[in-house]
């Protein structure tokens, strides 16, 4: 065992002034692939942990939500729908839900309304998201002018600017009174956005999403889970577009590493040949050019991991953050909470340094089948 | 003792271009003795060298090392063969570029799994009996020849091997090195070495300290010397 340890550790030793001492070459590919990892490593970071926020923040959303649907689009609902709802068994709490969408010409943005089940301040009062805030330039106290659906003026005070921790689907939000509601977008009274449902126990929400829509057949019932497969289909497919974008780049990197790896060079065939000569075996070269082929992508892959955590959990994620983030022109700005899932690291890491170890092995292990007395010959 | 039995080598042998390098040679080289191979370029000396040293196999014929027959053996076997009983000193030195004498006379026993610090001390207690300690930490490529052929030959003595083949080792070199060199070959034979040299130089295979001078000429032995 000892004689292993030692036999592994002198041939360590070789490796890593073998490396040093064809140092260009092998910063040039570790700064390329710790390049690469970098980059697919803060898509995968990135993408899982707005997924994760997401989720977080789905938490307490309601499990079902009802919406009325007419000639195919969503229609506003009725108020007496509520009690119809309300007498389905497993049902136990219904409420009316009012939000809407509105263009602000001002900063180009879609901001989007809502109701509260209470709403803490009163008439001509909003609390709104982080975005808003900054694109608009205010605080709590400062005032904020919008159009109403008929032309006229909407002042309103703003008392509170939502905190940053829930800024993914906070940020372009306003929240106001039922009452200024209603007469921002000139809604009857009797009549919701949605209906948001309570269900006793969870194993019968779908059962009961299909007594509602036996019942009302003009609506639609949206499950959590539901909503929860969107968002991750969602960041899915952002995060897929970055790769198909990367997979050139990762086509180069392959291109790259592999002329790098596997294409020895005379002076290296040569050096194979002595170490051959003097007493090394095929398998001794190999485990020699398996510890190079590690080092160098151990190294990068670190590097890589390391650099798209920092990137990722405290910076601005500048490279992605605009195609990954954001559902209108207002980016959130927020910090993620660091998490890595191992499942993640171990699927790049299989991806990235077992293929380029090999394509090191594999080149050499030609080189190393010469007999050692093509030195003498030489 | 070393006994090679009517031995041949053929290079890309049933191809046109096939080349016979050793044509039935048999031999007794001796034990504890120098012997050189001497003959013109092309005579087949490096080739039975590297058949002795067990770098290569012999197309036809036997080699016994000792009572042990070796050309039989699986590569793995012969490998350990060579490394634990010959030290190699080649022609061109073949040092490897860009790291240390030091670490060039370590090279060949790290296979072996010795404790890296005593490798370390061994190579060290080398390099000082050849008197180039001050120079362990130079380069290879920035060696003369004369201390480039002392580290070679510290590398061939690493793992105290029992015989000692040299290809042409005075070819690179000046006439005092040239003599410097038999002086170290005459110290292996005061410590009962077995040295057995290629050479076609005069002041190789004149020297005194040698034993037995064998003539080769188109791979065949043309005078054994006896």
């Amino acid at each position: 065992m000892g004689n292993w340890f030692e036999r592994q550790r002198n041939i360590i030793d070789f490796t890593l002034s073998s490396l040093v001492r064809r140092k260009g070459k092998n910063l040039a590919l570790l700064l390329v692939y710790a390049l690469l990892v970098f980059l697919l490593a803060s898509v995968m970071f990135f993408t899982h942990a707005l997924r994760r926020e997401a989720s977080f923040v789905l938490q307490g959303a309601p499990e079902i939500v009802v919406q009325r649907m007419s000639a195919g689009r969503h229609e506003l609902i009725p108020a007496r729908y509520l009690g119809m709802i309300k007498g389905i068994r497993g049902v136990s709490g219904v409420r009316g839900r009012l939000w809407g969408y509105y263009f602000d010409p001002f900063s180009g943005a879609n901001y989007t309304l809502m109701v509260p089940e209470a709403f803490s301040h009163g008439s001509g009062d909003v609390i709104i998201g982080q975005g808003i805030a900054r694109t608009r330039l205010v605080g709590p106290g400062d005032v904020l002018s919008f159009q109403r659906y008929d032309g006229t003026p909407a002042i309103l005070t703003v008392r509170e600017v939502l905190p940053s921790a829930s800024e993914l689907v906070s940020s372009d939000l306003i929240v106001l009174s039922e009452n200024d509601f209603r007469r921002f977008f000139g809604m009857a009274p009797g009549l919701y956005t949605d209906i948001v449902l309570t269900v006793r126990n969870a194993k019968e929400v779908a059962t009961v999403a299909g007594k509602v829509q036996k019942l009302l057949p003009d609506t639609r019932p949206i499950l959590k889970s539901e909503i929860l497969r969107t968002y991750d289909t969602i960041f899915d497919w952002r995060s897929g577009i970055i790769v198909v974008i990367l997979s050139s780049a990762v086509l180069a990197f392959i291109i790259f590493a592999w002329d790098k790896a596997s294409g020895l060079s005379a002076e290296e065939r040569k050096e194979i040949g002595i170490l051959k000569a003097i007493g090394w075996e095929t398998s001794d070269v190999l485990l020699m050019k398996f510890w190079e082929g590690a080092a160098v992508s151990l190294t990068a892959f670190l590097a890589g991991v390391l650099l798209a955590y920092v990137h990722v959990f405290f910076t601005p994620v500048m490279l992605f953050e605009p195609v990954l983030k954001g559902w209108s022109t207002l980016y959130p700005s927020f910090k993620l909470v660091p998490f890595i899932n191992p499942y993640q690291v171990a699927t790049l890491f299989f991806l990235t340094v077992v293929p380029y170890t090999v394509a090191t092995i594999v080149p050499s292990w030609r080189a190393a089948t010469i007999d050692p007395d093509s030195v003498m010959r030489s | 003792m070393i006994e090679l039995r009517d031995i041949r080598k053929v290079f890309n042998e049933g191809k046109p271009h096939a080349l016979t390098a050793v044509d039935g040679v048999s031999l007794v080289l001796d034990a504890r003795a120098v012997t050189v191979l001497q003959g013109p370029s092309g005579s087949g000396k490096t080739t039975l060298l590297s058949l002795v040293g067990c770098m290569a196999r012999p197309t036809e014929g036997r080699i016994l090392l000792g009572d042990r027959e070796i050309t039989s053996l699986p590569e793995r076997f012969l490998t350990d063969v060579r490394r634990r009983t010959f030290g190699f000193i080649f022609q061109q030195f073949n040092l490897v570029k860009g790291i240390s004498a030091l670490e060039n006379v370590m090279l060949p026993a790290y296979p072996l799994g010795e404790h890296h610090a005593s490798l370390k001390k061994r190579a060290r207690a080398l390099l000082d009996l050849f008197g180039i300690l001050p120079r362990e930490s130079s380069k290879a490529e920035w060696l003369s020849g004369g201390e480039a052929q002392r580290t070679a030959i510290c590398r061939a003595l690493i793992n105290d091997p029992q015989i000692i083949i040299a290809d042409e080792p005075t070819a690179h070199l000046d006439t005092k090195l040239s003599r410097e060199f038999m002086d170290i070959v005459g110290r292996f034979k005061a410590e009962q070495k077995t040295v057995i040299i290629a050479s076609h130089d005069p002041l190789v295979y004149g020297s005194p300290v040698v034993d037995r001078v064998i003539t080769m000429r188109d791979g065949k032995i043309e005078a054994a010397g006896r």
